[in-house]
C-alpha cells in the first residue's frame, strides 16, 4: 500500500522514473566501487517504492471516480 | 400477378379501377396553366370541383380542391380565370373518374409578385446579407429557445414538442403572431425585436406550416429580412413545406426544413448526449487504465532485474576477490617462511662443520689459561700453574706438574 499522505513525495513519477532508470543502467554498466553500487541500489530502491506509491495512488483515485455499473439512469 | 383477361375470364371492375388507380396514382406531381371553364361549390361541402380548359385548344380536365385552396384570401377564382394550378392525377374508384387533385391554385398576375420578390432577393444579395460569413453558429443547448410561431398552430406544437421530448430541460420564450395576411411581417418584427432584447434567450425559432405561395409572402418581405439580419440571435426559420423558399429562409443563420427539423437542430437530443458522454468517459478511463498498466509492468520488469532485486549479487565478485587475494597472501608468505627455513638449515649445517665441537669429539683437547687464551707451547706454562682443559664432554681444571717432565721425555 502507499506511504502515508503525511510524508507526500515531491518528486513526480516521471522524475522518479527516469532516474530510476538510470540507477539501473549505471548498475548494470559496472565499474563502480561497492560503496557506489550500494548507495545506487539503495536510491534504487527508494525509487521503485517511489514509483509504486505513485502508481497505487492513481489506481485509488481510478477506483474511487468509477461510476457504479449502469450509470446514467438519472 | 393478375392473370391476363379474356372473354372467357373477363376482369371485374374492381379489378380494372385498381389498376388504373394504381397506374395514375403513381403519375407525379404536375404545374398546369390553364382557364377555369366551370366552377361549382355545393354548399358546405369540403371539395370544390372545376373544369380547366387549355385556352389553345379544344381539351379540359377536370380539377378537385379543397374548399379552402380555392376561398383562399387574394384568390379571385371565378369562370374564364387564367390560372395555374400544382396538382396530381387521381383517379376516384367509386365512380371511374379522372381528376387533378389541386393542392395550390394561383391567378396569373403572381407571376409578377414572384418576379419582385426575386428583384429584392438579388438587391440583399449584392448586399451581402446572405453571405455564408453572416451565418452564425447556434448554441448547443440554449437555456431559453425564442419561438414565433402562429397561435395554436401545427408549427408551434411540433417545435414545443420536438424540442422538449429532446432536450427536457429546453424553455421557450413564446410570441404568437399573425403568420399570413397583411400585418403578418410587422406582426414577425415585433415578436423578433422582443426576444432579441431579452438576453436570456439564445436562438430564436421562426416557424409557419405549409402554405399557398400567396401564404408565404409576409416570409419574403424585405423589412422582416433585414429585422432578422439585424438581430444579434441566431435566428432559425422553418417557414412553409422544404420545397418552398422565402426570403427569410436566406437571411436566416439555418434553414429548418419543418418546423420539426427547426426543434431538432436546436435543441440537442438528450439521450445522444449522454451516450456521447457516456463513451468518452469509457475512452477516458479505458486510456488511463491502459497507461497506468503499462507503467505498472515497466515498474515491474525493473524491479525484477538482477542489480535490482538481488543486491548480494553485487557482493558474489567482489568475496570471491578478496578470498583470491587473501589465498595468494597466504600462499605468498608461506614460501617465504619455508625458504627462510631452508636458509637457517644451510647456515646451522655450515656453522656445525666449522666448530670445533667435530675435533674435540675426535678426541682433541683444548687447554686455556686462566686468562682463556690457547696453550700452544709447553714452554707457555709454568710449574703448578692452573689451566681448564676442554674436551667434547665439557670442562675441567688441571694443574702444571714439571716433576715429571723428564720421566716422560724418557720413558
Amino acid at each position: 500500500m502507499s506511504t502515508p499522505d503525511a510524508a507526500e513525495p515531491t518528486t513526480t513519477y516521471e522524475q522518479a522514473r527516469e532516474e530510476l532508470a538510470d540507477v539501473v543502467r549505471r548498475l548494470e554498466a559496472g565499474g563502480l566501487t561497492l560503496e557506489e553500487s550500494l548507495g545506487l541500489w539503495e536510491r534504487g530502491e527508494e525509487l521503485a517504492q517511489l514509483c509504486q506509491h505513485w502508481l497505487d495512488r492513481a489506481r485509488e483515485r481510478l477506483a474511487a471516480a468509477a461510476p457504479p455499473d449502469g450509470a446514467g439512469q438519472d | 400477378m393478375t392473370a391476363p383477361s379474356s372473354a372467357e375470364a373477363p376482369w371485374p371492375v374492381r379489378t380494372v379501377a385498381r389498376k388504373v388507380a394504381d397506374w395514375i396514382g403513381r403519375l407525379g406531381e404536375v404545374w398546369v396553366e390553364g382557364q377555369v371553364a366551370q366552377l361549382s361549390r355545393r354548399g358546405g361541402a369540403a371539395t370544390v370541383f372545376l373544369t380547366l380548359r387549355d385556352p389553345a385548344a379544344d381539351m379540359s380536365v377536370p380539377v378537385t380542391c379543397h374548399r379552402d385552396v380555392a376561398d383562399r384570401p387574394g384568390l379571385e377564382l371565378t369562370e374564364g380565370a387564367r390560372v395555374i394550378v400544382r396538382a396530381r392525377p387521381d383517379y376516384y374508384v367509386a365512380r371511374g373518374s379522372f381528376s387533378l387533385r389541386a393542392t395550390e391554385i394561383r391567378a396569373v398576375g403572381l407571376g409578377e409578385l414572384l418576379a419582385r420578390i426575386e428583384l429584392i432577393r438579388q438587391l440583399l444579395a449584392a448586399e451581402g446579407l446572405f453571405d455564408a460569413v453572416r451565418k452564425r453558429p447556434l448554441p448547443f443547448a440554449p437555456a431559453v429557445v425564442g419561438v414565433i410561431t402562429g397561435r395554436d398552430s401545427a408549427a408551434e406544437r411540433d417545435v414545443l414538442v420536438t424540442a422538449r421530448r429532446r432536450w427536457p430541460a429546453v424553455r421557450f420564450a413564446m410570441h404568437n403572431c399573425a403568420v399570413q395576411g397583411p400585418t403578418a411581417a410587422a406582426s414577425v418584427i415585433e415578436g423578433l425585436r422582443r426576444l432579441d432584447a431579452d438576453p436570456a434567450v439564445e436562438v430564436i425559432v421562426v416557424a409557419r406550416g405549409g402554405g399557398s405561395v400567396e401564404d408565404l409572402l409576409p416570409f419574403s418581405d424585405e423589412g422582416l429580412v433585414r429585422a432578422i439580419a439585424a438581430c444579434r440571435t441566431p435566428v432559425v426559420t422553418a417557414v412553409g413545406h422544404e420545397t418552398d423558399t422565402t426570403l427569410v429562409d436566406h437571411v436566416a443563420d439555418v434553414r429548418a426544413a419543418t418546423p420539426t427539423d427547426a426543434a431538432h437542430r436546436v435543441v440537442p437530443e438528450i439521450g445522444e448526449q449522454r451516450r456521447l458522454v457516456e463513451g468518452l468517459r469509457a475512452r477516458a478511463r479505458h486510456v488511463l487504465t491502459g497507461r497506468l498498466d503499462q507503467q505498472v509492468r515497466w515498474l515491474e520488469s525493473v524491479r525484477t532485474r538482477p542489480v535490482l532485486a538481488s543486491p548480494d549479487r553485487l557482493l558474489h565478485g567482489r568475496e570471491d576477490d578478496v578470498l583470491a587475494l587473501r589465498t595468494r597472501a597466504r600462499r605468498t608468505l608461506a614460501h617465504r617462511v619455508e625458504a627462510a627455513e631452508r636458509d637457517l638449515e644451510h647456515a646451522r649445517a655450515r656453522v656445525t662443520a666449522l666448530s670445533p665441537a667435530a675435533t674435540l669429539e675426535r678426541g682433541y683437547a683444548v687447554v686455556q689459561r686462566a686468562d682463556g687464551t690457547l696453550v700452544r707451547d709447553p714452554a707457555e706454562v709454568a710449574d703448578a700453574e692452573r689451566l681448564q682443559v676442554r674436551v667434547a664432554g665439557g670442562r675441567f681444571p688441571v694443574r702444571v706438574d714439571r716433576t715429571t717432565d723428564r720421566e716422560d721425555e724418557n720413558p
